[in-house]
């Protein structure tokens, strides 16, 4: 334990000791500032069905496409390359910690980002006035929903993170699998509406399962399904990692 | 006692390629070994078996007793390593990175204030202590490495090409620091710079192309591989008279004249395996009436012992092929 939170320590800083942790999360708060924006200016035309909140949400997917990428690009791909892996495996800690340790520290990076959206909420609480309009119960699940799909999303970056040496291929690749995981599992669902394909899909669609979220059900398949598919995706990079020793 | 490190019958096969092929030696405590061979020999490949960073093919390692493979993590809390260019998070501070390393290495909390000042004054890093790895000469990077290794205070330095691409100051500074080091640690450093090993440690290992070709003290390889090292003799005579004498004395196997420049001659003796002709040279040379300039014996280098090993080798590898070729 002490050793992870040593290397997470050190992942943390890797963030801030570049530019890359800057250019992140300025990213992202364009991006959802842009959107936020856009939200409330549609919401003040007259009265609507929906809450600013839930379209945020809807959103998450915007962002996460090049976010996810970009915090994960580099964790084990740049260490590969720079060679100091070894300097790594060769202090007593385990393969495991030091995987475990780069997921924690691009989730840590990542809610830091999501937390800062947390002042729209404020910005709407302070000026819609009445606090029925803002429910905070679905807020909270909305946030649960974003942290549980993006530590899933960040757990397969790391993975194609440590198949290459070179941080862009990785970054490539990791958009790839992010894009079909959000986008074309979407594309699917929309396809084959009614029938038993969509069914299957729609259990697998990050669209659905957020959509869910963001109206404050929190459904245990969808938490078990993610948090799985987490702990599979660290075991293989673990495994990925060791593969220097069978080779 | 039981040795430092333990190595029998180490093999090491990639696809393909066998980088050690039953490599077995033994390093005990206290000692400074150099292992010395030309690029690609496996130099690298057994340090990172001893390290634990990848596995061997065949064979058994011990470091401190344990087992490489079955006590990989308590192998490495022994062992202080420098990995071949020295790789390091070139975005950190050197202060903060020998911190994180010290956590990671398992320093007890109140000890690592007191071993981070100790190995920043030990390789004298401490007018860079806040200067970013990235931005810093290679020689101050070497020390950085040297530093990691030594923060957990290690039983066993592991240093891969220590002094590798540092300029001809920075070579003597890591030497001495290597030196000094040597009394407290065991240390194994490869190198396939010969004088440096000459220099530093007390045991060569010779390896090429996955095996040992030697191991003793730089010494002793000298003895035995060059038993008679050349004598060389400025005399004023008549040359060829000289070189007559000369054959003559006891313990010579044969002269050769060189060109002198002056009215003195230049021969160059090789003495019989084992013996020294120097008194007697000199003793019929004086007996003779002549002038006595210079007698020398030629130092053998591990240069020239490490020369003859590969050709050896070579040679032995030469035959072995021809003989199959012969069979067929």
């Amino acid at each position: 334990m002490r050793n992870v939170l040593a290397l997470l320590r050190r992942e943390l800083n890797a963030y801030f000791a570049s530019v890359l942790g800057y250019i992140v999360i300025m990213f992202f708060l364009v991006v959802m500032g842009v959107t936020f924006a856009t939200v409330v200016g549609y919401l003040s035309t007259g009265p609507k069905q929906v809450t600013a909140m839930k379209i945020m949400f809807s959103m998450f997917w915007l962002p996460s496409l090049v976010v996810i990428p970009m915090i994960t690009m580099r964790l084990l791909a740049e260490e590969k390359r720079a060679g100091t892996l070894e300097m790594l495996m060769t202090a007593p800690v385990t393969d495991f910690q030091v995987v475990f340790a780069k997921y924690l520290g691009a989730v840590v990076l990542y809610s830091l980002m999501w937390g800062l959206t947390g002042l729209y909420v404020v910005i709407l609480r302070h000026f819609a006035g009445m606090s029925s309009a803002l429910d905070l119960g679905p807020i909270a699940s909305g946030y649960i929903g974003v942290l549980i799909i993006g530590q899933f999303l960040i757990a397969i970056g790391l993975l194609t993170s440590s198949l290459t040496k070179n941080q862009m291929a990785a970054a490539l690749m990791s958009f790839a699998a992010v894009f079909i995981l959000l986008i074309v599992m979407n594309w699917l669902s929309f396809l084959f509406q009614g029938g038993p394909v969509s069914k299957i899909v729609r259990m697998f669609s990050a669209f659905e399962h957020m959509e869910d979220f963001s109206r404050g059900i929190l459904d245990v398949r969808p938490i078990v399904f993610y948090l799985s598919a987490t702990a599979w995706a660290l075991f293989t990079t673990t495994r990925i990692v060791e593969s220097r020793k069978w080779r | 006692m039981q040795p430092m490190i333990q190595v029998d019958n180490l093999t090491k096969r990639y696809a393909g390629v066998t980088a050690l092929n039953g490599v077995s030696f033994a390093v005990n405590r206290g000692e400074i070994v150099g292992f010395l061979g030309p690029n690609g020999a496996g130099k690298s490949t057994t340090m990172r078996i001893l390290t634990g960073f990848i596995p061997a093919s065949a064979g058994r390692v011990q470091v401190a007793g344990f087992d490489v493979f079955e006590d990989s993590l308590e192998v490495r809390r022994h062992i202080g390593y420098m990995p071949e260019n020295n790789p390091l998070y070139v975005d950190m501070r050197v202060a903060e990175y020998l911190k994180f390393r010290a956590k990671i290495k398992g320093v007890p909390r109140g000890e690592r204030r007191e071993r981070l000042e100790e190995v920043v004054k030990q390789c004298g890093l401490d007018e860079v202590r806040h200067r970013v790895i990235g931005q810093l000469s290679k020689g101050f990077r070497q020390r950085v490495g040297l530093a990691d290794a030594l923060l957990a205070e290690p039983d066993l330095l592991i240093l891969d090409e220590p002094t590798i691409g540092l300029d001809p100051v920075q070579i003597r500074q890591v030497r001495q620091l290597i030196k000094d080091l040597g009394k407290r640690h065991t240390i194994l450093l490869s190198s396939h710079i010969l004088p440096e090993v000459e220099m530093t440690c007390n045991r060569v290992i010779i390896i090429n192309k996955g095996r040992i070709l030697a191991s003793d003290t730089p010494e002793n390889l000298v003895k035995t591989l060059h038993a008679g090292g050349l004598i060389h003799v400025e005399v004023r005579g008549p040359a060829v008279e000289v070189a007559a004498k000369l054959r003559d004395v006891t313990g010579v196997a044969s002269v050769e004249i060189g060109t002198g420049a002056d009215e003195f001659v230049r021969v160059t003796v090789e003495p019989k395996a084992g013996s020294d002709p120097r008194e007697e040279i000199f003793k019929t040379v004086m007996a003779s009436g002549w002038t006595l300039r210079e007698l020398v014996r030629q130092r053998t280098s591990l240069e020239d012992i490490f020369v003859q090993v590969m050709r050896e080798e070579d040679e032995a590898e030469e035959e072995r092929r021809e003989s199959r070729r012969g069979l067929r």
